[in-house]
């Protein structure tokens, strides 16, 4: 919808009241002109007169269509112009633009934050997947290559002429190319990262509850777990939950870990058969989120977003001092498999690069987040420096872990999907880590839970709460994928690099690259060496959802 | 016969258009890249003048060639061209290349028409340069169009540049345009009238006009235009159309009226004692006589021209 905006110039004060401005009058008398002779002009000639074009441009277009618009250069600046009400005050117009604007600093920082989620937990198990050196390789290819798509994704609204976009998101723009296809598949593939999201939280959520409420029991009952789980010694433990026989050798080792299905030898036995991990704590979340996940409206959630940062910041700071204490175990073997160690070049890659995907997503709100920028021009620069500053943040931590994981006693293979995991209950820094997380978690699951429910329910309902019980059965629905995949199959790193690959393929890859071709096209401007990397850039989308199901 | 508006894709053709003939363009029908075809507007002014838009110059080879093959047919029975060259244009070369092609095909194809070159979006540059780079391009633009005259105007649509030059151009197209005025002059001082208008039916363009006395808006052609042109798209949505309107207070009574075939006036009588009757029958009478004027002269000139 175009504004009313009739502005004006200099001293004197203009007239547009939103109520008495009716488009459909052609006969808007100014107000000079109606009043006996009155020597003082109220209003100026220039200001009339581009009052009288503005009025007719604007009877010769769509309202969206901004073809026949002012410029910004043929309005006056917003401390020249004065809104008048006929009722005889006049105020200044407080800027022309409600939304505040924000320094570039607060922008990379906003787009960090966003960006940095629980894939975190998952880098290092990544890198592990695809090969130390092969991992880093990959981390700041797949980076570069999401950040371009980002850049792509970012200036596709402005490259759509005649029609006003600036309220347009990504969606939208695939609307425009691609008819209600697009609309719908963007949806679609924006839904499958957020339900993922989601389900990870669920499985990350039951695994903190139940290590803190372990480390709380054996604090109180002075139980000491390290018999049963296989790890080091010493004060920094590291434990290896699930270890393989190794595949190349005669090695075995006799373990006895705690089997977390119930089969324990332990003597809290009810302790463990209440408070098990993928048995009972799953379910005992239903009662504190399936009620918040009704709320409204998510604004009060929305006020812990620092508990992110912090938590990042956290770990951060103990992945250092873990690296500190274990210090670097690193052997470089370039293809073969070994006993304690994982080859360079692995051929599991593609797991690595679909995390990543999930781990670099923020196309489907990065045009909403940089338009409070306050110098638009300084986009590109901002989105580059927030990408390097993730990517960097991502390297370090998987790094660390990597490299500081105690290999001789241990195996390289033993790298967890959720690294926290590889550190036993009852170790201090890394309970505050989880309890950290598990607060940060369970005030954006409903925040999740909202834009899921918002974006489903309006596109299918047009109203974005039609009544309770459409949306207690959608909460049902994802809980209930949530608590199924916490009990049954509680990988995250599959979860991740499932969905991140599936909502990747469409929003980073496919829809970017084909926009903006078609875009480059309509102008003419579309050259061979251009229209084949970005065919390339599909087909790199299509081969890493590929990957995931055969490696 | 035609009037032809020439120029890149991009350059504000439809816009123009748009504005000074009061069409409403949609935006589905809006291409999104150099027109291959030329587009009959059906929009007939001055009679039976119809106007034509082409887009000149893409990057397109087709395009080009097809330019080429179909030449004479689009230069054909050209009264007026009318060339747009965007100000902001990088290809400054090119766009004087394909001008000079156009001129030369009108050379052949119509060797009396009129040329006029607008210099258009002079709003993006810079208000203290405006002059100076007006002054550069038309003076490139007299050179090149020689044996052809061309005249040169700076144009904007966010300023009465546009509003302005097309009522020169419309003013250069009515054929004893002189004698009009001479004759409104005397109409509007025997009704005693303090200004009377004459615009052009199509485009409310204001052709001629008489003023008894200093008015304070220079402005205001372009608004009356402006207003009556809305005026006129809201009567076309009900099927309705425009013929006549009275405005009156206690200062002024304006009247606005079909005048001749071609020609709308608007009179405004500042004595308000005057009642509104005499008025019309002024115009009436005068009617009659401005018809007249108009048949005088000879087919060539006259404004009665053929479609296509």
């Amino acid at each position: 919808i175009k504004p009313p905006v009739c502005p004006f110039i200099q001293k004197h004060m203009f007239v547009y009241c939103e109520e008495t401005f009716v488009y459909e009058l052609p006969f808007h008398v100014e107000p000079k002109n109606i009043v006996e002779d009155d020597p003082q002009e109220r209003v100026s000639a220039e200001a009339a007169i581009l009052n009288s074009r503005v009025h007719y441009y604007s009877r010769l277009t769509g309202s969206s269509d901004r073809l026949l618009s002012p410029p910004n250069h043929v309005i006056p600046r917003p401390e020249e112009i004065y809104i008048y009400s006929p009722l005889g005050t006049a105020f200044k117009v407080t800027g022309s633009d409600q939304s505040s604007k924000n320094p570039s600093i607060i922008t990379i920082f906003a787009i960090w934050n966003t960006m940095m989620g629980t894939s975190i937990l998952s880098i290092p198990w990544g890198i592990k997947q695809a090969g130390f050196t092969l991992g880093i390789l990959i981390l700041i290819f797949t980076g570069l290559l999401m950040l371009y798509c980002c850049y792509v994704v970012l200036k596709s609204p402005k490259a759509i002429p005649y029609v006003d976009t600036s309220d347009w998101e990504f969606p939208d723009v695939c609307r425009y190319y691609f008819g209600k296809f697009g609309q719908w598949s963007s949806l679609f593939f924006s839904m499958v990262s957020l339900i993922g999201a989601m389900v990870v939280y669920w499985v990350l959520m039951s695994n903190f509850l139940f290590n803190t409420g372990q480390f709380i029991h054996n604090y109180a009952y002075n139980v000491n777990m390290s018999d049963s789980e296989f790890g080091t010694n010493g004060s920094d433990r590291v434990i290896c939950p699930y270890p393989n026989t190794d595949p190349g050798g005669n090695f075995t080792i006799s373990t006895h870990y705690l089997d977390n299905s119930g089969n324990d030898t332990s003597d809290v036995g009810s302790f463990e058969h209440w408070w098990s991990k993928t048995n009972t704590i799953p379910f005992y979340l239903i009662i504190l989120l399936l009620p918040l996940l009704c709320f409204h409206s998510a604004s009060f959630f929305a006020r812990f977003t620092f508990l992110g940062t912090i938590s990042v910041i956290y770990l951060i700071a103990l992945v250092t001092v873990k690296a500190v204490h274990l210090g670097f175990h690193l052997e470089f073997h370039w293809f073969d498999t070994t006993q304690f160690y994982v080859p360079e070049f692995r051929l599991l890659f593609p797991q690595l690069t679909g995390v990543l995907t999930l781990a670099f997503f923020i196309h489907n709100c990065i045009i909403t987040l940089m338009k409070s920028n306050k110098h638009q021009e300084n986009n590109v620069r901002d989105l580059s420096v927030a990408y390097l500053l993730v990517g960097l943040t991502y390297l370090y931590v998987g790094v660390l872990i990597f490299a500081a994981f105690p290999a001789p006693p241990l195996f390289k293979d033993c790298i967890e999907p959720n690294f926290l995991d590889n550190f036993p209950s009852s170790d201090v820094m890394v309970f505050v880590a989880r309890t950290f997380l598990l607060f940060q978690m369970i005030t954006v699951y409903p925040l999740l839970g909202y834009l899921v429910r918002v974006q489903m329910m309006g596109q299918i309902f047009g109203n974005h709460y039609p009544s309770f019980f459409h949306v207690l059965a959608l909460n049902i629905l994802i809980v209930g994928a949530g608590v199924l995949m916490a009990k049954f199959y509680p990988n995250i790193g599959s979860i991740i690099r499932f969905s991140g690959a599936t909502c990747g393929l469409a929003l980073v890859f496919v829809f970017p690259a084909l926009v903006h071709m078609i875009s480059l096209r309509r102008q003419g401007l579309l050259r061979w060496p251009s229209a084949l990397f970005h065919i390339c850039l599909i087909l790199l989308g299509i081969a890493n959802l590929l990957g995931q199901f055969f490696m | 016969m035609f009037v032809l508006l020439m120029g890149k894709s991009g350059s504000g053709k439809t816009s123009m258009r748009s504005i000074i003939f009061a069409n409403y363009i949609a935006r589905d029908t809006r291409r999104l890249g150099a027109t291959i075809d030329v587009e009959h507007s059906h929009v007939r002014f001055l009679g039976n003048l119809v106007l034509n838009l082409w887009d000149c110059g893409g990057q397109d080879t087709f395009m080009e060639n097809y330019f080429t093959s179909q030449r004479d047919n689009i230069f054909r029975n050209v009264e007026v061209l009318i060339y747009v060259f965007d100000v902001e244009s990088r290809e400054l070369e090119k766009d004087m290349h394909y001008y000079q092609s156009c001129l030369e095909a009108i050379l052949q194809n119509s060797p009396d028409a009129k040329v006029f070159c607008l210099v258009h979006k002079m709003d993006l540059v810079q208000e203290d340069q405006r002059d100076l780079i007006f002054k550069e391009r038309e003076e490139d633009l007299k050179r090149l169009s020689r044996p052809l005259a061309c005249t040169c105007f700076r144009t904007s649509i966010w300023d009465e540049t546009l509003y302005k030059a097309w009522s020169s151009i419309v003013y250069q197209l009515i054929p004893n345009v002189q004698q009009l005025e001479t004759n409104l002059r005397n109409f509007a001082q025997i009704i005693e009238a303090d200004e009377v208008l004459l615009f052009e039916r199509a485009t409310f363009l204001v052709i001629s006009h008489y003023q008894c006395k200093e008015q304070r808006d220079a402005h205001r052609f372009e608004k009356i235009s402006n207003i009556i042109k809305q005026f006129k798209l809201s009567c076309s949505k009900l099927a309705a159309s425009f013929q006549s309107m009275e405005v009156r207070n206690s200062n002024f009574a304006a009247f606005i009226d079909v005048f001749t075939s071609n020609t709308y006036v608007m009179v405004i009588m500042s004595d308000p004692s005057i009642p509104s009757a005499a008025t019309l029958i002024n115009i009436r009478n005068a009617r009659k006589h401005f018809e007249k004027l108009e048949r005088v002269d000879g087919p060539k000139h006259s404004l009665h021209m053929r479609m296509r």
